[in-house]
């Protein structure tokens, strides 16, 4: 196409179908803006996949409770008095008011600050103020429960929840080869993985996709986004740190993958410098996946960075390294809030704690070096999508294709790539356009 | 008050003053050296709790920005290598420093509590302002004051950008 072809006053409408041409690398730019689209993606996937909600260890007791979004849907999670995680519309059923609006704390029930309605942590509408004389008691209590999301599931600690009544089990979602590689981090931590402090929560006034498909296996950015931190030794040469991309059914993606003893070796490089009880640390972590899971676990011991579709990426690397989750809550086509949890091993030396924690801060999070740069890319993309040309163009994810499956590294389990490929996109496009188009009994 | 305290408060506010400018000017290295060589930095999340289930920041988790000098310095190195891509170009930004409170630790060195109000402009029409207030302790050498710590909480549950200005 060149600017001089004549063009139609008004463009004819377009479909997820066309818009969406991930075999062909072609994504059109109007999925980042198009308020309708986005309308689309808050029933069709929001509602549909299955969506990070916490972690076991934010709600030991009966009455814990933290909140979070599904979707642009607020949600309870709440610990009931029968030990059982519900997750809950953070809505009164009766004029809607939001009933909880602090983030975690411990609760025996939630009140209403509108007209007092109050609601058990269990979810179920237990008190109506003046129900005898304002309700001459004709108000049927039990069908005006908080709404229950209908699919609660907990895979090692991490809750995620569904709307969709009918979803594969979580285990299923999210797949046997992905948990190959996320089992690593979570079964190697000696003393198992805790929430470390609150969440973090900031805005980039971008499309939810951007930073999604970013952390799916968009190794090929970090060459020049994060160019600054290699300059200031920050980070070592990054063919050094990692190899491949993998990607998954159900649009997950995750990207470098060290080659199998790659992750070991630079780990213990890295506690030669901290000392022996870091280095008996590492040991004793590889050792544990290698007892727990196998020793093709073992060999790959740090797992770098994904997106389990639709919104919830990570980000773990080696021993040295907290385990990162960031939620890409959407917020209108143009706008997301995140929301970066952080977990780390309570069974790991204080002093390799520390160091973790306050690296994270450093890399990937609001003040850090790297989020601070990746969230200025996903806000001019955005702005990128918006003017009435530059709408009709598309954006080019053409990396790598005609070669996938080119990778022979076979104790490795998922579609291997090489370290610069845009094949994980072409995937998370592929997944987003069959929940987008597909009609569903 | 004294006159003795009286000289404290009109010098801790100069200095947070010609500070604010400096860092309003991009003075980025001449801000460094107002920071003693063990600084320690800190940037606590800011939570929203229930009443009565409260709790201030807690020493050990993790925070928006914990660290020391090194780690400051690396920023400023990292701010000049022309990578630096949420800074090139750089931000406009002015700060207003204000309730500014001096008092005389029992060690010597001077704690110094104010409000902060920073505003961010970038490229073309973002903008943004941070607020919240800053814990400092200073010290005192023979005629220049340092900064051996600095705490900032602030007000935000939600931050409205990433940070990439120092606050």
């Amino acid at each position: 196409m060149t600017m001089t072809d004549p063009r139609p006053m008004v463009a004819p409408a377009r479909t997820s179908t066309d818009l969406v041409r991930p075999d062909e690398g072609m994504i059109s730019r109007e999925i980042f803006r198009d308020p309708a689209i986005y309308d689309q993606e808050l029933q069709r996937i929001f509602t549909r996949t299955w969506l990070y909600i916490g972690h076991d260890s934010q709600l030991r007791k009966p009455g814990d409770y933290l909140t979070n979004v599904m979707g642009e849907d607020p949600v309870i999670a709440t610990r009931g008095s029968d030990g059982k995680v519900r997750v809950l519309l953070n809505s009164c059923r009766h004029r809607g008011m939001t009933i909880c609006s602090t983030d975690q704390g411990n609760a025996k029930f939630f009140r209403c600050p509108y007209h007092g309605w109050t609601y058990s942590s269990e979810g179920p509408l237990v008190g109506v103020p003046r129900s005898a004389d304002a309700y001459r008691n004709e108000l049927d209590k039990t069908r005006l429960g908080l709404v229950e999301v209908p699919r609660v599931e907990t895979y090692k600690g991490f809750i995620f929840a569904s709307w969709d009544a009918a979803a594969i089990p979580l285990i299923d979602y999210l797949g046997r080869d992905q948990l190959w590689y996320l089992d690593i981090p979570i079964e190697g931590a000696l003393g198992g993985l805790e929430v470390l402090g609150p969440t973090m929560k900031y805005v980039i006034p971008a499309n939810w996709k951007l930073a999604a498909e970013n952390f799916a296996g968009d190794d090929y950015h970090v060459l020049y986004t994060h160019g600054s931190a290699f300059q200031i030794g920050f980070l070592p040469d990054y063919d050094t740190l990692a190899d491949y991309i993998a990607y998954f059914d159900h649009g997950h993606g995750m990207g470098d993958i060290p080659k199998p003893g790659r992750g070991l070796a630079n780990d213990l490089m890295m506690a030669e410098h901290f000392g022996p009880e870091a280095v008996d640390y590492v040991k004793a972590y590889n050792q544990r996946i290698a007892d727990r899971l196998s020793p093709e676990q073992a060999a790959v011991h740090g797992i770098g960075q994904g997106n389990v579709f639709p919104n919830l990426s990570w980000i773990k690397f080696g021993c040295f390294h907290v385990f990162g989750l960031y939620q890409w809550h959407p917020k209108g086509p143009g706008e997301l809030e995140v929301w970066q949890t952080t977990f780390y091993d309570t069974g790991a030396p204080q002093h390799v704690k520390d160091y973790a924690r306050s690296q994270m801060s450093q890399e990937n999070a609001a003040a850090g070096i790297f989020g601070q740069d990746d969230g200025e890319n996903f806000e001019k993309i955005t702005e990128s999508a918006r003017g009435a040309v530059s709408r009709t163009l598309d954006f080019n994810y053409t990396m790598g294709m005609g070669h996938e499956g080119e990778i022979d590294e076979p104790t490795l389990p998922g579609r291997l790539g090489p370290h610069y490929s845009e094949q994980n996109h072409r995937n998370f496009y592929r997944y987003w356009r069959q929940l987008m188009t597909e009609d569903r009994a | 008050m004294t006159s003795q305290l009286v000289d404290l408060q009109r010098e801790a506010e100069l200095f947070l003053y010609r500070e604010a400018k400096m860092l309003d000017n991009n003075r980025f290295d001449e801000w460094l050296d107002l920071f003693t060589d063990d600084a320690r930095y800190w940037m606590p999340i800011t939570e929203s709790r229930e009443v009565g289930q409260e709790r201030g920041p807690v020493a050990g988790e993790w925070a928006l920005i914990e660290e020391d000098k090194r780690f400051l310095l690396k920023r400023n190195e990292r701010l000049k290598t022309g990578l630096a891509h949420s800074e090139q170009p750089r931000s406009r930004t002015r700060r207003f420093v204000t309730n500014i409170v001096a008092t005389e630790n029992e060690d010597g060195t001077v704690g110094v509590e104010s409000n902060l109000l920073v505003f961010q402009s970038r490229r073309g029409s973002s903008e943004q302002f941070f607020v919240g207030c800053r814990q400092d302790r200073l010290t005192r050498g023979e005629d220049d004051w340092k900064i051996a710590e600095r705490v900032i909480l602030l007000d935000h549950r939600v931050l409205p950008r990433a940070i990439s200005i120092y606050l």
